[in-house]
């Protein structure tokens, strides 16, 4: 059955595995580690395995006026794009689901684009358009680009939702003599919120944590968190970034908490293999 | 994602009431889908339009389409090392994300025990991570003076080819970043295929390399090629990761052509970078979306 006696001998293989786990989870933790470990380092020399501890430099980041600024914004925005795009996207995915009409899974795949093209290039196009329109620089100008990652997830987890839900229970209602609008809010949508949550988690976070093109659109007075990162990466010392960063990850950190309940691998591979 | 189409109903349009029904729910259906349709065309088809069309008639006094803009761009040594440079790190990046990824999906999808329920939750902490933090977090360690380095020091290894401010930088936090992407993309493929098909396999005396091969290679085939072109377009189309953790040259197209848009203020170099890397990807691009199609239909 095995490829060979290397594999039959039992604990080689063992180890084998176990020095493979130790390898990944040194290359996946590793970095994070080390950020945890400067955000709260006064200072850090060579070769000292461990820096010298101190919260110094999270009063300074928080002091800093331009970094509340940024986190202003990122507050402001994100949720603001996520709602404008589950607002037009919900309806649109449920026609998807649902509805008969003239080229709908081109439609459909239509949506898929905003993964077909690559990224930068994108941005690039899209500052072009908007220094015409004088988006630039504004906050709605902020918005839109960052709707260009929520759209994916918001038309294509609930089209999948609302596909999987059984027509029969819509049907009874229907029957029972409830309207179609009725149907919708009492029986559909309560069935679908798991799906729908999952799908407004994933595109506040791509909201949240985009950085390049709000970085080319938004420069210089519509400065988001991620956005400010770059130039605390590049002009700070050590210790303001990883603050940051801690910060930074706090919207994620509280995503993963309260999508633990929906987040079967399941919701997980279908967010992001869009 | 397990997009069904919905269940059969009886076909509308054989009596007038019926067709009149099925007109209005054509018209309510993409009534619903226009809103955000609208908002897809204003933010990629019209820019991405846009962008071809302005680089190809750079000069109003010329009627018709020239490529001058190309021309002159590509006559550029820089920026011709740019572009082999990102397919190169492109290209390299996707491999080796690949490789780990597929052994590590199979592991998942048929491995019990702690170790695998462990391993299936520490994969996709990188997804949680933004970008521009990853980057970070990867510079802290990889650096000269960093964590490794220090590691390496206490071992005795003190000259090493530097891992950050390069190529292997890249490559390495682009590795990092995609990783779950791939992993969740191929496991659930593998997930897909009925473990009584791969024990059947093996009841017939197929040993594991001969069932991978004839079994669960050619079943995984779209989610596979859905995966290799997600992680190429991703990769080809970032500007963080090679900008943050990159060298100064050669450096990758996204970086280069930001740089021409904010710094030098040069827009039509810019887009016409943006053009050519949507020419690079454009084949790459069309095969994602059709595999994306090819999984939804064989879901149906």
């Amino acid at each position: 059955m095995s490829p060979g006696w290397f594999w039959a001998v039992e604990g080689l293989r063992r180890a084998i595995g176990l020095g493979a786990f130790l390898a990944l989870a040194a290359f996946i933790l590793g970095p994070l580690v080390t950020l945890l470990l400067w955000a709260f380092a006064g200072s850090w020399l060579f070769p000292n395995l461990l820096p010298e501890f101190s919260l110094k430099w999270w009063a300074y980041v928080l002091a800093n006026g331009d970094v509340t600024k940024a986190i202003r914004m990122s507050v402001e925005s994100a949720p603001i794009a996520t709602l404008l795009s589950a607002l037009i996207c919900v309806p649109a995915a449920y026609a998807f689901a649902r509805l008969r009409f003239p080229g709908r899974r081109a439609l459909l795949l239509s949506f898929l684009s905003a993964n077909a093209f690559p990224k930068i290039g994108l941005y690039v196009s899209i500052a072009t358009l908007f220094y015409r329109l004088n988006l630039m620089d504004t906050f709605a100008g902020v918005v839109l680009i960052q709707m260009v990652n929520t759209l994916l997830f918001m038309i294509w987890i609930p089209t999948g939702t609302f596909r999987g839900i059984n027509t029969n229970l819509e049907e009874a209602a229907r029957d029972a003599g409830a309207g179609p609008l009725r149907t919708f809010f009492q029986i559909t949508l309560p069935i679908a919120l798991p799906g729908l949550i999952v799908a407004v988690l994933f595109a506040f976070l791509a909201a949240f944590d985009e950085a390049q093109g709000t970085l080319i659109v938004g420069t210089p007075n519509h400065i988001t968190m991620p956005v400010m990162m770059y130039t605390l990466v590049l002009s700070y010392p050590q210790p303001v970034g990883a603050v940051f960063s801690v910060l930074l990850s706090l919207p994620s950190l509280a995503f993963l908490l309260v999508a633990q309940r929906y987040l079967r691998a399941g919701y997980l591979a279908a967010g992001y293999s869009l | 994602m397990a997009v069904r189409a919905p269940a059969a109903r009886p076909p509308a349009g054989g009596s007038p009431q019926g067709r009149r029904r099925a007109w209005k729910e054509g018209a309510l259906g993409l009534g619903l889908v226009l809103p955000p349709l609208l908002v897809l065309v204003f933010l990629i088809v019209l820019p991405a339009a846009n962008a071809i069309v302005d680089t190809l008639t750079p000069d109003p006094a010329v009627k018709g389409l020239t490529p001058m803009l190309y021309a002159r761009l590509l006559g550029s040594r820089i920026v011709r090392s740019d572009i082999v440079f990102t397919v190169v790190v492109t290209l390299v990046s996707v491999a080796v994300t690949f490789g780990l990824s597929y052994p590590l999906a199979l592991y998942l999808r048929f491995a019990r025990g702690r170790l695998a329920a462990l391993l299936a939750v520490l994969f996709t902490i990188p997804l949680f991570v933004p970008v521009v933090i990853a980057s970070f977090a990867m510079i802290t360690f990889l650096v000269n003076h960093g964590v490794i380095s220090t590691v390496l020091y206490r071992l005795g290894v003190e000259r090493f080819p530097p891992l950050v401010y390069n190529a292997t930088g890249i490559v390495l936090t682009q590795v990092w970043a995609s990783l779950p992407f791939a992993v969740l993309i191929l496991g659930a493929g593998l997930q897909a295929i009925d473990d009584s098909l791969i024990d059947g396999a093996r009841d017939v005396g197929a040993g594991r390399l001969r069932t991978f091969g004839s079994i669960i290679l050619p079943l995984n085939v779209t989610p596979t090629m859905i995966a290799l072109t997600l992680l190429f377009i991703n990769v080809f189309g970032s500007f963080t990761i090679p900008y943050l953790v990159g060298g100064n040259a050669p450096q990758m197209l996204g970086v280069t052509m930001t740089n021409y848009l904010t710094q030098y203020l040069r827009r039509s170099e810019a887009v016409t970078m943006a053009v050519m890397a949507f020419a690079i990807s454009a084949v790459v691009g069309a095969v994602y979306v059709l595999s994306v199609s090819r999984r939804e239909r064989g879901a149906a």
